[in-house]
């Protein structure tokens, strides 16, 4: 017995939201205007209705750190954020920590190079993370580093490599903030 | 075909940066859940509140009415859609009997009740929360009855062992040890959650799902669904974390591919995190007691070790470890004896080092208890008793290095300034302990097929159904063609996770590197013997040698006379085009069925292993040893660990980057689960209680400090040509014995329940 | 999560126009104001709470995140995030407990989004709250029952507990504005007010579903901490299972005015043992005027323990928590200041 038979729909119909919101969300530098329903979290904006699959669902409550991004320099949480507050903001993923030629980002090669990563799944989320960490200023010793690198779970594990990824960093993320700025 | 000769040292075991780890860093790796389909619905699930009992009426109205609403599944329209498939465990597929949607029964709570798809993600969601059910309910069994503790108990006959007289050596014995302890139930609980997108192109299915085992995945969907296996394609390049989660097919595959075909649309579900704990497998809470007996000497008399596990009410799952601990130390005197117990529980599963990590646990802290009570360094008591033979059947051990791990990792902790007495070390307001405990973990190998191909520019791919899990299997199987082909390992490309691709092993149990490196080896040998064939009588430079002496290196083909010439010429020269070779390597140590059908039963994606400890005539384990320091404040009892050293011998290290993050790893589950990691489970209602990230507690980075991996060298072709015994799950083993064993060192306080917490320290 | 309207403030008084009793469709469907989203979102996504529509008030962070300290205190506003306000140099300096309480709360990127005030009124953990399939959550349901008094509780209260509730209050900060005397600023529909902040939050007795003293459309704009002899030698202990990114199983909140070694004033708040932000001014009254010593402090630990009320797996909780205090205390003695 079927008791509910599939909707068959136009396309027009299937783009009906809700409660529909119209925002621009400046992403890596790039302007995106969106058309979403109001629930839409940053994090699924990102990955469902830009293309941008870097920043990851681990829990979607605030839980492990895995969707973390940078909104107007500040490392935040995208699952608990929604679209619409992170309109007007500079919202910057691990898609837009590289530069265009490929050139991996010094926090991104420290990573590769400790082996900070065993299945790469909280890897983006570490990144973000470990950058905002050391120009925050709180990574001058391992105990911050752990402390402030707290926020994202890696269930391989990879912390003690992690530590010492951000360690080698360091320097080189805080040289290209300083150029950055200037 | 011949075994591999073992290959001059070239790459393998050279320390690379993971040959993945540039695409993981970009947030580049497409893990299913991340691959772009186009005009995707959504699927929320609807999961069972209750824990037995049945669906008495289902209320959909409230849920119609959401806009961007598709699709409802519930068992009155699903009800005989879906063909059962046999239990993993029982060879086949499935991660529980239970057929999804084809009843109104409810096995479990947490059961998946309905699948809502929708336009949009939030819409399913909304829906699938606006769906009532009306339920007949019965009392469940949460856990072990605490009015029968040990009731309906099923004797696991075959596996239990009895050697000499344990009963009667316990009696006479003048040290003993007769202990009861118990582990908790834990989950994976991967960061990646469970996910599977599924998309129809006619009767053709592809499945984007993280997967352990794409080739079981598509056998058992496809069985469930009545297709032909070659109408199914999973595509798991990546996985986010699996542990083994992600190992057998669980309910959701099939009704995301049936919602799909309703639909004529692709269908995305990412199971939220709460669901994941319900939707695949666990690690079931276990009881033991064991009895353990020593001479004045500390020479083991006897050894009795007892378990007791949960499993669901549909299936039968169990781990008996006493298989392991039962031939861990040489002793006389031995009986084993495992029950089960059924609950209204999701099957349990594999969960990583499945058998002993509960089981060493028991074990292992009863040899500390056995030391105290002789006043014995715990070291010298395994010391004392290590064997190199099983000692219920006096099969050898192919290699066993467990003394030169404990020795090694003893040296570099600094074991010998620990003061024995319990709470004698402290550090201001902080208790110290130091313990120490065996890891092991038998080395299983299975058939694996690969497909090796050598391009006219000199470039290698290698494809097979395998899986990087996170073990590093990419670099592993690079380091290898490398190594076999004597081209750098840039030149390697590795395609796995994929069911297109010749068949691999299920990623369990620790076999996958022994296996797929063993097969890439035999591949690569194959393509040498062909281009050196070819070249010996063609017109060139290695013209009439014998091609059997012919090597590849550093990209030449060469003779041993030093005549040599380059790949990329040699292959130009004979206009082979693409040089390629498909093969199928079966592990010599296989008994003679799975000699004979392991490849069949493989490409069903039927799991064939051969056991460490059913290896032809020798028994194969690789070995380490832990030894921590815990701290624990005077006053208010907080447990930290501040480091750890574990050394490990595991054969022929292949990618010693990988590896070691893999013990690294280990470790660190070992400290998570000694001390953090436990699902509650409501008793009334036999109901997850911290099915989250926040209460279900995993190590965090601050609460990890030194962990020192030692690589403790070790050559073993017994247990396959190239030496290499796996070692994902060997990490794990030790630690909660260890930091057990400290936390008595530091208080004096012999805790046998895990996790050890600070209540258990007041 | 159930659909909702979604508007930006433009100013403090539209803002509360909006959510005010005049736009409330019903109680069960109120308008909340969205500031970090850490607790709204999350519950949102859990069904557990469903307004009908969201305020965001982020737009108003400019006039209100102020952090401001003078002579006769602190004032920060209700946006400040919890990082700016924990990392702040005078509050470091001037008010430890304060910035101690923010540092050891949740994780860096929790800490970038969540707002002062949200943060005080976050909702509790306990699981049988979150999960809208149990039937029996006085706080959710009025009247439904507390599935939380028999079911697993190892986290929950044992300090302003009820028969109809035993959820925790889970945060750390509040246990400093208690301690510290604060004010709390509300701007509502009908004006301004100001309270201490240990009336902001009601014991559950037999109404747990009201949580606070806000009313409808009210809006906590910021908080004043008067200073005190007691500020500077403050200090936070928290106690819990993972070293960091876990809610407090027990804290203690001190502050401490030591005078020629003995104690001139002090304030003691509780964390992770009660239902509300917990001033234990039991213990304070044993210890004022006394030597600062292991038998004061144990003796003020059992006094702020004495109502106690333990309920299963929580049974360990009192003498955790009085542990946890005397190690604060006698910390807080050491301190340099």
């Amino acid at each position: 017995m079927d008791t509910f038979s599939p909707v068959k729909t136009s396309p027009e119909l299937r783009r009906r939201k809700a409660t529909t919101i119209d925002i621009v969300l400046s992403i890596n530098s790039r302007d995106y205007h969106l058309d979403l329903d109001s629930r839409v979290t940053l994090l699924d904006a990102l990955r469902e209705h830009v293309g941008l699959t870097g920043s990851k669902k681990g829990c979607d409550h605030g839980q492990c750190g895995a969707c973390t991004v940078h909104l107007d320099g500040k490392r935040v949480l995208s699952c608990l954020t929604l679209a619409a507050s992170a309109a007007g903001k500079a919202i910057t993923t691990i898609e837009g920590l590289s530069q265009e030629d490929g050139l991996l980002h010094p926090m991104q090669q420290a990573f590769l190079e400790h082996d900070a990563l065993q299945c790469g799944y909280c890897t983006p989320g570490q990144i973000m993370s470990a950058v905002a960490c050391v120009t925050e200023g709180h990574a001058d010793t391992d105990d911050d580093i752990r402390e402030y690198m707290s926020g994202n779970l890696c269930r391989c594990a990879a912390y003690p490599n992690i530590v010492e990824a951000i360690k080698h960093a360091r320097d080189a993320v805080l040289d290209s903030a300083k150029e950055h700025r200037s | 075909m011949d075994a591999p000769t073992p290959i001059e040292s070239g790459t393998i075991g050279k320390a690379i940066p993971r040959i993945d780890g540039r695409l993981k860093v970009t947030g580049a790796a497409r893990y299913p859940s991340d691959v772009a389909v186009a005009d995707s619905a959504y699927a929320f699930l609807v999961t069972s509140t209750i824990a037995r009992g049945r669906i008495k009426a289902v209320h959909l109205d409230e849920a119609k009415a959401v806009e961007g609403m598709l699709d409802i599944l519930t068992h009155e329209n699903m009800h005989g859609k879906i063909r059962k498939a046999r239990f993993f465990s029982k060879g086949g597929y499935t991660a529980t009997s239970v057929v999804p949607l084809d009843s109104s029964k409810i096995w479990h709570a947490g059961q998946i009740i309905a699948v809502v798809i929708a336009e949009t993600f939030e819409a399913a969601r909304e829906a699938a929360h606006k769906i009532r059910f009306d339920y007949v309910e019965r009392k469940a069994v949460a856990t072990f009855d605490p009015r029968h503790p040990r009731p309906s108990s099923w004797s696991l006959t075959g596996d239990d062992v009895k050697v000499g007289d344990p009963q009667k050596a316990f009696d006479d014995a003048s040290v003993k040890v007769d202990a009861a302890y118990s582990t908790p139930i834990q989950h994976h609980n991967p960061i990646e959650l469970y996910t599977t997108t599924c998309v129809w192109s006619g009767d053709q299915l592809t499945i984007y799902e993280p997967s352990q085992y794409v080739h079981g995945l598509k056998n058992g969907v496809a069985s469930q669904l009545g297709l032909k296996a070659d109408k199914v394609r999973v595509v798991s390049p990546f996985v986010g974390g699996a542990f083994g989660g992600k190992a057998a097919v669980t309910p959701r595959t099939s009704l995301i591919a049936l919602a799909a075909k309703r639909l004529n649309r692709p269908v995305k579900l990412v199971a939220t995190r709460d669901q994941g704990y319900t939707v695949s497998s666990h690690r079931a809470e276990t009881q033991h007691r064991i009895r353990i007996s020593a001479d004045s000497n500390g020479t083991l008399t006897s050894l009795t070790h007892e378990g007791w596990e949960v499993t669901s009410r549909s299936d039968e799952y169990k781990v008996a470890g006493t298989e392991t601990t039962a031939l861990m130390y040489a002793c006389p005197n031995i009986a084993t004896k495992v029950h089960l117990v059924h609950a209204d529980r999701n099957t349990p599963g594999f969960m990583r080092s499945p058998p002993e990590v509960p089981y060493m646990f028991a074990l292992e802290s009863a040899m500390d208890e056995l030391a105290v009570s002789l006043g014995m360094d715990p070291v010298e008591l395994r010391r004392i008793n290590d064997t190199a033979v099983s000692p219920i059947d006096g099969k050898p051990y192919s290699s066993r290095s467990l003394m030169t791990c404990y020795d090694r990792a003893a040296a570099s902790f600094g074991w010998s300034r620990r003061k024995s007495a319990p709470g004698s070390m402290t550090n201001g307001d902080w208790l110290v302990g130091w313990g120490c405990a065996t890891c092991c973990y038998p080395t299983n190998v299975a058939p694996a097929a690969v497909r090796v191909t050598l391009a006219p520019n000199g470039t290698v791919r290698v494809q097979t159904a395998g899986h990087d899990i996170g073990t590093g299997a990419y670099t592993a199987i690079a380091l290898t063609a490398a190594e076999g082909l004597g081209v750098p390992v840039e030149d390697v490309n590795v395609e796995l996770g994929d069911s297109t691709l010749p068949p691999s092993p299920v990623a369990g149990g620790s076999n996958a590197t022994a296996s797929i490196c063993n097969a890439v080896a035999l591949a690569c040998q194959e393509l040498l013997g062909r281009m050196a064939e070819a070249a010996s009588k063609s017109d060139g430079p290695l013209t009439g040698m014998d091609p059997a002496a012919m090597r590849m290196r550093d990209g030449r083909l060469s003779a041993p006379d030093g005549i040599s010439e380059s790949l990329k010429v040699a292959l130009a020269r004979l206009s082979f085009g693409p040089v390629e070779t498909t093969t199928k390597y079966t592990p010599d140590v296989a008994p003679t069925a799975i000699k004979l059908t392991g490849h069949a039963l493989l490409g069903k994606g039927i799991p064939v292993m051969t056991a460490g400890t059913n290896a032809g005539d020798h028994i194969q384990y690789a070995f380490g040893a832990e030894f921590v320091e815990v701290r624990i404040h005077r006053r208010t009892r907080e447990i930290r660990v501040p480091r750890i050293v574990g050394a490990f011998a595991a054969g022929r290290i292949v990618s010693p980057t990988t590896a070691r993050s893999q013990l690294l790893g280990g470790m660190i589950w070992g400290i998570g689960s000694a001390l953090h990691e436990a699902t509650d489970i409501d008793p009334r209602a036999a109901r997850y209680m911290n099915a989250d990230l926040a209460e279900y507690l995993i190590p965090v980075n601050a609460d990890i400090g030194e962990v020192d991996v030692i690589f403790v060298p070790e050559e073993d072709t017994k247990v396959n040509a190239l030496g290499i015994k796996g070692l994902g799950e060997l990490g794990n083993v030790g630690t909660n014995a260890a930091i057990a064993n400290a936390v008595y060192h530091a208080t004096g306080r012999r805790i046998r329940d895990l996790p050890i917490r600070m209540e258990n320290l007041l | 999560m159930r659909p909702f309207a979604y508007e930006r403030a433009k100013d403090l008084t539209s803002a509360i126009a909006a959510a005010g009793p005049a736009n409330r469709p019903s109680l069960d469907a109120p308008i909340h104001y969205l500031a970090g989203g850490t607790t709204l979102l999350d519950l949102m996504k859990l069904d557990v709470m469903v307004p009908e529509g969201i305020v965001d008030i982020n737009p108003l962070s400019p006039s209100l995140s102020e952090i401001r300290i003078d002579e006769d205190g602190a004032s920060l506003g209700a946006l400040a995030r919890m990082s700016d306000v924990a990392h702040h140099p005078e509050i470091e300096r001037g008010y430890p407990v304060v910035s101690q309480t923010l540092k050891l709360a949740a994780s860096a990127q929790l800490r970038n989004m969540a707002t002062l005030g949200g943060n005080v009124l976050q909702r509790t953990r306990c699981a049988y709250f979150r999960d809208v399939s149990w039937k029996a959550c006085n706080k959710r349901d009025p009247g439904s029952g507390c599935a939380a008094l028999d079911g697993c509780n190892r986290m929950h209260a044992v300090l302003g507990v009820s028969d109809h509730c035993i959820a925790t209050y889970p945060g750390d900060f509040a246990q400093a504005l208690i301690a510290l005397d604060a004010i709390v600023h509300l701007n509502g529909p009908t004006g301004q007010r100001d309270i201490s902040f240990h009336a902001l939050h009601r014991l559950p007795g037999d109404t747990p579903h009201v949580e606070t003293v806000l009313s409808a459309g009210e809006i906590i704009s910021g908080f004043r901490i008067p200073a005190s002899r007691v500020a500077r030698r403050s200090l936070y202990v928290k106690v819990r299972d993972r070293e960091s990114y876990e809610f407090a199983v027990t804290s203690a909140a001190v502050a401490l005015d030591l005078q020629d070694g003995r104690v001139a004033d002090v304030r003691i708040a509780l964390g992770g043992v009660a239902t509300v932000p917990w001033r234990a001014r039991e213990a304070e009254v044993i210890l004022r005027g006394g030597l600062l010593d292991e038998a004061n402090a144990r003796r003020a630990a059992e006094a702020a323990f004495a109502m106690a009320e333990i309920r299963g797996d929580n049974q360990y909780k009192p003498e955790l928590g009085r542990r946890t205090l005397v190690r604060a205390l006698m910390q807080a003695a050491q301190m340099e200041v």
